[in-house]
């Protein structure tokens, strides 16, 4: 008799807590590589995305696409496609979290800027292009930049090969990444923290989060 | 020989259980701004549909020059959807509460799961063939295509909780008015109890019953409770013959939306020139995503069926625990339906569209 309760109160807390969200999976694939642009004086004016998507999703994304040549798009063939994505990605916040000498800031990018969507025949990818300028001009001793979708729809990973690059930055700075579940995180999240508040519920969701880390002493 | 095949079964029952857990677990933060990391059972399962969902995208590749990449691209499409029907927008939660709602054998729950994982994989291959194939439609035109069909599954769920909510409200206040009148010791003399005893009776064999309750004497549970005879049927009356029309409502409301990794798989196809093969590898899929679910609803029936018995042997209050557990379920859809409906939940988004 207990133990089919307990089996019972196990099944019911299953079905009534449900489950429709948190073991969300992607459907789409990103490779990105990433560019921090800085200006004269030092402070990041913008970050500029390259996302390149898997060839499902590419194959997808093209669908009616009209096309001059069989087999590959011309970048003013995907012009509007590539204003549908940007102007879509708005309401997602671009996926691009920023993070001022360890405080983390809301909407602080202005619309993107410089788009456009380029097709790859041989691999058969889309790669979609753009530049993400700062409200404020950053100039911080510590800029971190976390690229992931809080739903997990989209699986993005950085790109085998420099996956991140500083444009003109002050020759001091230096930057790194942090790659899902390496054990770069911060140890100091206790499990036991970890559900109760949202700022800790943000540290959860980092752990599919990529991150690149500026540092400029 | 048919035991290891028992154990098998057993094994990935507990193993989507567990998935199911840890996944309502991680559900703490549903309002919160970040979904949690997959972890455990749900990151593993995760990790491994993607595996095979990416493999999916070679072997259709593979299948245009060697006919016998086609074995493979089956035997994953199905492996997939065993493991994807672990994720979202799949109606494990409401099949489940609608099965635990309703007084339903594990038979229809298995044939619910069927139907509605069949269903979405027809509405999959409906939409790409219309609007790919015939109307040269964007990826965009398909997604708000399917944003539509998604608002109205979602509404058609609400739905479906409310009317269960009704039926199964009536029924738990039924169970509360018997209870409390049995155990209200004013009226505990002998005709009273023999008069229960003769409902219970009835109402376990379902007949329609408006007679009785005409106490003469002032019942004080009538006038809290001023639906003491509203009797809903019978939860053995709505399991019987006819019910079809009932679970048909079900299968329509989970199995309307189509799923987004099924749309993607057949538009690839079509690129590739393998349409064909993407509508096979497409319900080869959703059996998959069926054995999933109805496994999940299985044990969801299994667990009621417990519960029961459980309840059988508290006369009285365990009929109205069971009509709790039902107005509970019910409640669930009703709450997934609105929770999908107002995007607090999300289902499954196509892109960046």
């Amino acid at each position: 008799m207990l133990y089919r309760f307990v089996f019972l109160i196990i099944v019911t807390a299953c079905l009534f807590a449900g489950s429709e969200r948190a073991d969300a999976h992607p459907h789409v694939w990103v490779t990105m590589t990433e560019e921090l642009l800085y200006a004269p004086d030092g402070s990041v004016t913008g970050v500029r995305h390259a996302w390149t998507f898997d060839d499902m999703f590419s194959a997808f994304a093209t669908e009616g696409i009209e096309q001059k040549t069989k087999g590959t798009f011309t970048r003013e063939e995907l012009a509007p496609l590539a204003k549908v994505n940007v102007e879509s990605l708005k309401d997602y916040g671009y996926f691009t979290y920023a993070r001022v000498d360890g405080k983390r800031h809301k909407d602080v990018f202005l619309d993107p800027v410089d788009y456009y969507l380029d097709y790859d025949p041989k691999d058969t990818v889309l790669t979609l292009h753009f530049t993400l300028p700062f409200k404020v001009p950053v100039k911080a001793k510590a800029l971190e930049l976390e690229v992931y979708d809080p739903e997990f729809f989209i699986d993005f990973g950085f790109a085998e090969k420099d996956p991140v690059r500083l444009v003109s930055a002050p020759t001091q700075c230096t930057a790194t990444i942090a790659k899902p579940n390496d054990g770069n995180f911060p140890s100091s999240l206790r499990l036991d923290q970890a559900f109760q508040t949202s700022e800790a519920n943000a540290g959860m969701g980092a752990s599919f989060a990529n991150k690149i880390s500026v540092t400029c002493p | 020989m048919t035991r290891r095949v028992a154990l098998a079964a057993g094994i990935v029952v507990l193993l989507l259980a567990a998935g199911v857990v840890t996944g309502a677990y991680a559900q703490a933060s549903l309002f919160g701004p970040h979904a949690p990391a997959p972890t455990g059972i749900v990151g593993w399962i995760v990790a491994e549909q993607a595996v095979f969902y990416r493999a999916l995208s070679g072997l259709i590749r593979a299948a245009k020059t060697d006919g016998s990449a086609y074995w493979g691209l089956m035997g994953i499409s199905f492996i997939y959807g065993i493991f994807h029907a672990a994720g979202p927008g799949h109606g494990k939660a409401v099949i489940s509460s609608y099965l635990v709602a309703n007084e339903e054998t594990w038979r229809r729950g298995v044939v619910l799961s069927f139907a509605s994982a069949l269903l979405q994989a027809l509405t999959a291959v409906v939409i790409v063939a219309v609007a790919a194939v015939l109307i040269g439609a964007t990826a965009k035109m398909m997604g708000d295509t399917v944003r539509v069909i998604e608002i109205v599954s979602y509404v058609l769920i609400v739905l479906l909780g409310a009317r269960l909510l009704w039926v199964k409200g009536r029924g738990f206040l039924h169970a509360l008015h018997e209870v409390r009148s049995a155990s209200e010791p004013d009226h505990a003399h002998g005709g009273h109890a023999h008069h229960d005893r003769v409902h219970a009776e009835h109402a376990h064999h379902g007949h329609a019953h408006g007679h009785h309750h005409h106490h003469d004497h002032d019942d004080e549970e009538d006038s809290v409770l001023p639906w003491g005879h509203a009797h809903g049927p019978e939860p053995e009356e709505l399991a019987g013959p006819g019910g079809w029309h009932r679970g048909l409502s079900a299968i329509v409301a989970v199995g309307l939306r189509p799923c987004s990794g099924a749309i993607i798989v057949l538009v690839f196809a079509l690129a590739q020139g393998l349409f064909l093969a993407g509508i096979a590898s497409t319900f080869v899929m959703g059996l998959g995503t069926a054995i999933t679910v109805a496994a999940i609803a299985t044990l969801a029936v299994g667990a009621k069926a417990a519960a029961k018995r459980f309840a059988k042997a508290r006369a009285g209050y365990g009929s109205l625990v069971m009509r709790g557990v039902e107005v509970g379920a019910a409640l669930v859809v009703m709450a997934f339906g609105g929770l999908l409906l107002t995007g607090y939940m999300a289902s499954e988004r196509m892109g960046m569209f």
